[in-house]
This record gives structure tokens, sequence and C-alpha cells, in this order.
């Protein structure tokens, strides 16, 4: 294969997360053929190298004929993940030459059993790729591999063990183990039809029916609290058991946070309009973090959602359904599956209502009542709060309080970041949230 | 699906930086006042942290810690102090699950006297384990074989009363040399080496490997039966467990150390003894010469090889391998009291040594992470632990890791007295003035700083694989060299002067390219036909990447 071609390709995909970096090679690693016959798929292990040595592992799936023009059949023809439910139903294990791709049903999943419907891609992803089927089931497609099993995977299936139900079913998965690493490489899951996506919820309610929205994300503080309940409810399983946070935590959370911090307004661009109530206040910034992280506990640290808001979301016949436990996409799969304080969640979801709260004003021109935020976050906090195991947090309000304000600075300046790289025009949102929390810090203290 | 945490890389040892840990020292789990393992999973969010890749155990096995654990009596045990083997396992997947691997001293050489093994041999001269030993009638054999431990070990032989014979011992009196001509100690070593790689283990530092045999008419070091042996461990490693490690502890000339690579197919990894004194050498008479000569000096190794360099470690900074005017200089300048020295050097941490220099230390792992090789950090020399030359032997740079400024240096919740060692308490560097809590608050500290460091090296892979060429510019208190590897190119350079220097260094292969200043990020101006001109702070150093212009926002 022309690796000049698959470098053009694969750095112009959406999935491609070191969009910053300059590849310096591309080999194909192990290629699995899923389908023999026409049209053909194959699944590739691809291996992008940088140009300072390290490298980073993809997964493609081709298909068309050998040599054919079509890089990724998915794109083509999202029909043909078809094959791929129908080698998980039939808990299939094909050779590569580097290892085995292994398919897996879960227990009791009736949807598979039926024939598959219509299949379409989902449009709107950042670092997988999705196809639906028959509006019922779909299958996500990791394209970033890392070793390890996949936190999604992994909560989805401690969840459902749990019995907590405010999550899709899960299908099935299919994972590659052998000479260049064991990773997960896809899972397939109920789709949650006729349901609206929290953000975009909340982006049409906060104007037009304000206060029902804010009874929802009472509920959504109830969901949010039996959700940390069950991820810390099992103290035999190693990888889930609550732990003590070792004493120097919320040292190492401060320094990590303050690196952040450092990093991101050593690269501001200094001509941008919309950063000026933030540029050279990066010292300031730090000195709040120093101040709110002093002293204080952390409480008990349990897996977590990790990338917790309100787009991870979906509403359907009053109640929420919580999606995606695979974590930020940007951070390493080592630092997705640590152990941290639920209020790292809560906190990402509360920065998500400020979030939204502007985007409802840029997008959707909309009036915003101005304590809609204030009594968002009061009325989400107060129903979690009441409903969480107390012995996951940290004791007393006033130590809640800082830890989350610890961690939506951290959430808001992780986003500064990513808007810088990759949607300059919403910059402004955590600018903002940068502001607020400065003010907020200074009141608290 | 199997649970495995890392992507498959024989080479991984090459990028990796290495933390060397006293387990005894790092962190009380269970109050006792010893550190175990339970302590050291307690602290794995702080190394993952730190960002070090592989953690290198000092001996955890049964002892009777008359040689801080290098006198193992039982090498299928841990000792007691330090936990059971579950414990073990269960640190080994904390640690690999937030993506460190661990390896750990394994001493082959010799075991403790109190080791069955030797019971049985010096029982008499007919049981089953009668030579397992290296026994003599006379001890005038091997006259050529040099005393280590000098300051207490009168000869290489000790008669054992009970059996009537002397036996063999490199080290200690109390630590007899196996005999390595008897398969059975060979195949018993191997199943050593079998039980810690199932339980999960990444890999060994072979302590002491050179003495292994013993011929007539040498000097017992570095024998060819000695490498044959050292080849059957790798192949037997290489058969049954992808991706582990054997690193050589061989105090030598580089010459004689790569040996222990052999053609790739020996030892993965070997220290680099030499070039650590010349690195202190070199800071205190502002010249760089000394690094210069050594790297000169040393051979090229197998591809698939690395050199472990290290400042500072767990026993005496070594003088072995330097001349004696080298190591008279270096005792006048580093050991003014007498009780810093040890055998053949001196017994000072690595902060001491630099007389608390802040810019010191930062020059010296500059130096260190620009060499070729991989990095191996003592445990406390992260934040600029002390050392207290008042505790006999090594004791003095193995006090217990200072934490914070609580009780015990947050080291342990037991009393005081109860502590295996007393954390440091002086004004300098007691634990109220240098602990890690204190330096995690504060941005510029050592700690934080060598965090950022060790992330900005492991970024660049060319550290680790890169070549070396070395490229002395007109002023030789510079340290500068290149590093490159694929499409990385690296330019080191460092003032060793406690003033500031100019340098003009000979560029001219690089013309056309831009120097990119690695710490901040700052384009420097383009290298152009003449001699490129450095101007750099007292003790300061410039790390650049050197890019195409159409390379550089």
């Amino acid at each position: 294969m022309d690796e000049r071609a698959l470098i053009d390709y694969v750095t112009r995909q959406r999935w491609y997360g070191a969009k910053s970096r300059t590849v310096s090679h591309s080999q194909v690693l192990d290629t699995v053929t899923i389908r023999q016959a026409e049209p053909q798929l194959t699944l590739a292990l691809v291996e992008m190298r940088f140009d300072t040595g390290v490298h980073e592992l993809y997964q493609l799936l081709f298909s068309g004929s050998t040599g054919g023009g079509t890089f990724d059949g998915l794109v083509e023809d999202a029909g043909i993940a078809r094959e791929i439910v129908s080698a998980m139903r039939s808990a299939q294990t094909l050779q590569g030459s580097q290892g085995v791709v292994e398919f897996q049903p879960a227990d009791d999943f009736s949807a598979l059993g039926r024939e598959l419907g219509p299949a379409r891609l989902v449009a709107s992803e950042q670092s997988n790729t999705s196809v639906v089927f028959d509006e019922t089931l779909i299958l996500k497609v990791f394209r970033r591999l890392e070793p390890g099993i996949n936190p999604e995977l992994e909560l989805l299936r401690f969840l459902t063990e749990q019995g907590f139900r405010n999550i899709p079913a899960l299908g099935g998965w299919y994972a590659y183990s052998g000479g260049p690493l064991t990773a997960t490489l896809g899972l397939l899951q109920e789709y949650v039809a006729g349901a609206v996506d929290g953000w975009e919820l909340a982006l049409g309610e906060i104007a037009s029916a304000p206060e029902s929205f804010l009874d929802r994300l009472g509920r959504l503080g109830e969901v949010t609290a039996h959700m940390h309940s069950a991820l810390g409810a099992d103290s035999s399983n190693h990888a889930f058991a609550p732990e003590e946070p070792s004493v120097e935590s919320l040292g190492l959370l401060t320094a990590t946070v303050d690196e952040e911090i450092s990093r991101v307004f050593l690269s501001l661009p200094e001509d941008d309009e919309r950063l000026a109530p933030i540029l050279g206040r990066g010292e300031e910034v730090r000195e709040q973090l120093r101040l709110l992280t002093h002293a204080g506990s952390s409480g008990r640290v349990i897996r977590t959602h990790g990338d917790y808001h309100l787009g991870q979301t979906l509403w359907r016949q009053n109640d929420w359904i919580i999606l995606d436990f695979e974590g930020e996409p940007a951070r390493t799969l080592v630092e997705r599956r640590r152990k941290r304080s639920p209020l790292r969640d809560v906190a990402g979801m509360l920065r998500s209502f400020a979030y939204a709260a502007t985007a409802a004003e840029l997008t959707r021109d909309a009036d915003i009542p101005e304590d809609w935020e204030e009594r968002a976050r009061e009325r989400f906090l107060e129903s979690y709060l009441e409903t969480v195991d107390p012995t996951l947090l940290p004791p007393g309000e006033a130590a809640i309080e800082r830890l989350l304000a610890v961690f939506e600075l951290e959430k808001a300046v992780y986003e500064l970041r990513y808007e810088l790289d990759n949607r300059p025009d919403w910059v402004g949102i955590p600018v903002a949230g940068i502001e607020r929390l400065m003010h907020q810090a200074a009141e608290a203290l | 699906m199997s649970e495995q945490w890392f992507e498959r890389d024989p080479l991984w040892f090459k990028r990796a930086v290495f933390y060397e840990i006293h387990i005894r020292g790092f962190f009380d789990g269970n109050d006792d006042g010893s550190g175990d393992f339970r302590g050291l999973i307690d602290k794995l969010d702080y190394l993952e942290w730190l960002g070090v890749d592989c953690l290198w155990l000092l001996p955890m096995y049964e002892s009777p810690l008359r040689d801080g654990g290098y006198d193992i009596s039982n090498f299928f045990a841990l000792h007691p102090d330090y936990g059971t083997v579950e414990d073990f396992r269960e640190f080994v997947e904390q640690a690999h699950q937030r993506g460190m691997r661990v390896i750990a001293d394994l001493v082959m050489n010799h075991t403790s006297s109190d080791h069955p093994w030797f019971q049985e041999s010096r029982a008499d001269r007919h049981n089953p384990k009668h030579d397992w030993y290296v026994w003599s009638e006379t001890d005038e054999r091997y006259p050529e074989a040099r005393i280590i431990f000098i300051d207490s070990e009168p000869s290489n032989w000790t008669l054992d009363q009970l059996r009537g014979e002397y036996y063999w011992h490199r080290f200690f009196h109390h630590q007899p040399d196996l005999n390595y001509d008897n398969p059975e100690v060979q195949e018993a070593m191997l199943e050593v080496l079998r039980f810690w790689l199932d339980l999960g283990i990444d890999g060994f530092r072979l302590d002491a490997v050179p003495y292994l045999f013993e011929r007539d008419g040498t000097n017992g070091e570095n024998l060819p039966e000695t490498h044959e042996y050292l080849k059957r461990v790798r192949a037997e490693v290489d058969a049954r467990y992808p991706d582990r490690l054997l690193l050589a502890e061989a105090n030598q000339w580089p010459e004689d150390v790569v040996e222990y690579f052999g053609d790739g197919d020996e030892c993965h990894m070997a220290f680099h003894f030499p070039v650590m004194p010349r690195m202190f050498m070199a800071l205190r008479r502002e010249d760089a010469t000394p690094i210069y000569e050594i790297l000169d000096r040393t051979p090229q190794i197998p591809d698939n090889c690395q050199w472990g360099l290290f400042l500072r470690n767990h026993d005496e900074l070594t003088l072995e391998m330097v001349t004696d005017e080298e190591r008279d200089y270096m005792y006048s300048e580093y050991a003014k009291d007498p009780r810093m020295k040890l055998n053949l050097g001196i017994r000072r941490r690595l902060a001491p040594l630099l007389d608390a220099g802040r810019d010191e230390a930062e020059l010296l792992h500059a130096i260190l992470f620009s060499l070729p090789g991989s990095p191996v950090l003592y445990y406390g020399d992260e934040i600029g632990m002390g050392d207290n030359v008042y505790l006999g032997d090594r004791d003095g740079v193995r006090t217990p890791m200072q934490w914070s400024g609580d009780r015990n240096a947050g080291f342990s919740r037991a009393d005081w007295a109860q502590l295996y060692l007393q954390p440091l308490m002086d004004p300098l560097y007691g634990f109220q003035a240098v602990n890690v809590e204190a330096q995690l608050r504060t941005p510029n500290s050592l700690l934080r700083w060598l965090q950022r460091f060790i992330a900005l090296r492991k970024e660049h892979p060319v550290f680790g694989l890169g070549s070396y060429q070395a490229l002395p510019g007109d002023n030789m208190r510079i340290f500068s060299h290149v590093r490159t590897w694929e499409d990385d190119v690296v330019l080191c350079v460092h003032n060793l002067a406690r003033s500031a220097q100019a340098v003009q260094l000979d560029l001219s292969e690089y013309e056309g390219m831009v120097p990119i200043e690695m710490l901040g990020r700052t384009a420097f101006p383009p290298i152009g036909e003449l001699p490129y001109l450095l101007t750099l702070a007292p003790r300061g150093f410039f790390w650049f990447q050197l890019r195409q212009p159409e390379q550089v926002e």
C-alpha cells in the first residue's frame, strides 16, 4: 500500500487525533479479513509515526476490492458494518498475521437475534466512527487504539452488573490481541431511539421553558448520583473498588492543573480579542488554584464517567440515559482509567450548564434569564448531594465547593485549549468560564 | 481479553526513564517503621505523575540484611518487612495499569551465608550441595582477584570452621559465591528468574555479574564462561517472556562492559559507570573534556542494547573507574570530610555533592538526560534530599523518603524510635525543608521542574534511540553535542562554568535550519554559514530541536 496515500487519508480524518503533529511514516501492522466475498471488509491496524519518533495506532476498515480506491468501508457503505455485528453474534475469532480479533456477544442481549435493518453513519462524531442499524442498535468503532480494555466497555459491563439502568444495553464487542498490542476495537450497544440529546434539549429549553428544564436537571442530579454510587459499590473488584486517595493526591492534582494552566497561558495567541479578559492573567489563575487547594480532603476516589457533560446524556420517556464512558479522547487510556473524585464528573456537568447558557445565546440568539446558570447549578447539585453515597465525597460543604471549583477550573482550561485547537469561534465560552471562576473563587475564599 | 497494558515493544527500555527505589525507605504501608509493598502501591500515583517508566527495586528477598538485602537467604520469598508475594503481585499489576514497568535487583553471584544452600554445603564435603559454593583447602587460589570491599575484608577467602575449608567470596565474608561451574547451580538460578517472571516482573537488574566464574591465572572478572551463562539466561527469558529486561551491573571500563551486550544476545542494558564521576569532575573543573573523552572511549553497542546512566544510586559514588589522580581530585573536591569516603567512593547524595545548588542540579540532569542511554533516577534526588554521613556503610543515602513536613516526614505512622532509620532533620535538607508535599505546591521547585523535564524527554525518543555526535565549540567550558533519530535532530549545549559563557559552534551541516529551544518553544535565529554564536548563563543549558524553516510556525 502506498504510504503517502495512507498518510494523506488518515491525517484528513476527523477521528485523527494528532492534527498538530508532523507525520514522518505510516505503516500497516496487521490486517484481518472480516468478509472474504466482494465487497470485502478488511480490518487494519495502522501505525502513524511522527517526526520525533513517537507514534499512535489506529483502526481502519478497508472495503472494496483489494487495491481498489476506497479506504474506509464504513464511510462508503455503512451497511458493511453488519459483517462486524454478525461476527459478534457468532462469537468469531479471526486470525491476522500478528494476532487475532475476537468478537463477543454480551450475555442476554436479545436484540442480537434479529436481522439487521438499514444502516446509517453517525455524522457528528469526533474520535470514533459509529453506525446505527435500524434505529435500534449502534456499533461504535474506536479509531485511536491504546493497549488495555477501553473504559467504555469496562464501565458498561460493570454498571450493567450493578443494575444501573440509565445506560444503553451492551450488545457485544470486538478486540484485538497479539503482537502489537491488546486493545478493544469497538462495541455494539442499544441505540436509544426517540430520545433528545441533552445538549440540544438544553439549548432549546433554556430560553423557551427554563423552569421545566430545571426540573429535568434535578432528575439528572439524581441519576448522576446513582451512577456514582453504583461505580463505588463493589469494593471486591480491584478495578472499581473505591480508594482513599494517597496523602499527596490533592498536591498531585494541583500540580497537574497548574502545569496545564501554565502551558495553556504560555501559548495563548496575543492578538485574539476574545481572549482579552484572561490574557496575561495566568499567574492570577494559578494563584487562585493554589489557594483553593491549600488544605482539605479530596474524599474517596472511584472510577468515573470521565467526560461528563450534557452532550453525553439523552432524555427519553421522562428519564435520562447516560452515554459514552470513554473518557476525554485527548487523554491517554491510563489517565482515563484513573480513579478520581466523583466531583470531577459533577464539575464537568456544571461547566456544561455555563456552556449551554452561553451557547444558547450565541447560536440560538436566545434571551437567557440572568440567574439561569446559578439556578441550574443549585438544582443539579442539591439533588446530587442528597442522593449520592456521602462517603465518596470530602466532608463538609466548604470542602466540596472548593474541590468542585478546582475541577471546574481544570475543565475550563482544558476547554480553552480544545477550542483554540479545534473551534476557535467557541473560544469565548471557556474564556467567560475562567473569568467567572476567578470571581467565584475570590468570593469563596 | 487478557489484560495487557503496554504496546508490544521489545525495546521499551531504550526510551524509558528509570527510578530506583529502596523499598524499606519509600513508604510504610503498615505502620511498622519500615517501607513495604503496600506503601509502594500507595505511592504509585506519585510515581505516575512524575512520569517515570520503570521502577527498579533494590533487593526485596528474604535476607538477614547484613548487606542491605544483597545477602539473600531465600530467592523465592520476600523479606517479611516488605510484605508477601501476593502483595508483590498486586504491586506489579497496579504499576502496569498505570503504565509503569517493574524490575528488581537479583544477586546471582552469591547468597547469604544463612541461605539453606550454604548451610547444607558447609555441613561436610560429601553432601548433595557440597560443590554449590566455591571451596578450597587453601586461601591461596586466585591471587589475581582484587578485594572489592577493601574497608572491611582482608581476603576473598574465609575459613569455614565446620567444613574445615575456605570458601570464596568477592564481597563480604557472609556472602559466599555460588559455584557456577556446577550445572545444578546454573539451573537453580534460572528457576529463580522464572518464578519472578511468572509473577509479571518486567526484568532484573543483575547485581555483580562480572564475578560468576573463577579461573586460575585470571582476575576472575568478565570471564568468557560468565558471558556464556548470561547468554543462556537471555535465551531462556526470550523464549518464554516477551519484552523483559536484563540490566547488568558491571562496574568496569566501557570496553569490558560492552561484552555484556554480546551480539545483542546477552544483557539488554548495562550501567555506564565511568561517565558518572566524569560529569561531577567536569562540573567542578568547569571543563567538558572528561565527558567528551569518556564518550569518545565508549564503543558502539548493538542496536537493541542500551546504556543505563545515573548521577547517583544507592551505593557510594564509585571511583573505581577513574585514574588514581582523578580519584584524588574527586576526594578533595567532593569528600572533604573523610567520613564521606567509603571503599573507593563517596557516600553522598546528589544535592549535598552539589552544595544544594539548584542550577547545578538542573544542569547535571540535563547532561544526564541528553546522553545516549536511559537515565536512572535515585529516589529522593528528585526533591534534592540530603544524606547523613554519620550513619554506617551506605545507610546515609538510604534514609526515609521525605513526603511531607509531618511526623516522620510522612514516611511512617510508627513511633519515631521504631523507624528503620530516622529521616533527616538538619535545617538545610531535613524533612521540614525538603519534602514532596511542599515541592508539589511550588511551581518552581526542583520536583516540578524535573516532572516537566521528564515529560519533555519522553516526547523526544531521540534521547533514548538517537545517534550521538560530539560537537565541541571554541570554548571547552561548554559541553555540546547533537542527537539524531529519524527526523528529529536535537542540539544540546551545556555550560559547565559558574560564569556566563559564549561559544561558537560549527553548525554548517545544519545550515538553513531553525533552532527551537525545547523548554519554551522559542525560535532562535536560523543557522547560517558562519559559526553559530550562543551565550549561556552560569551553569545554564539549551536544548534545541533543529527544524526546517517550513516546519516552524
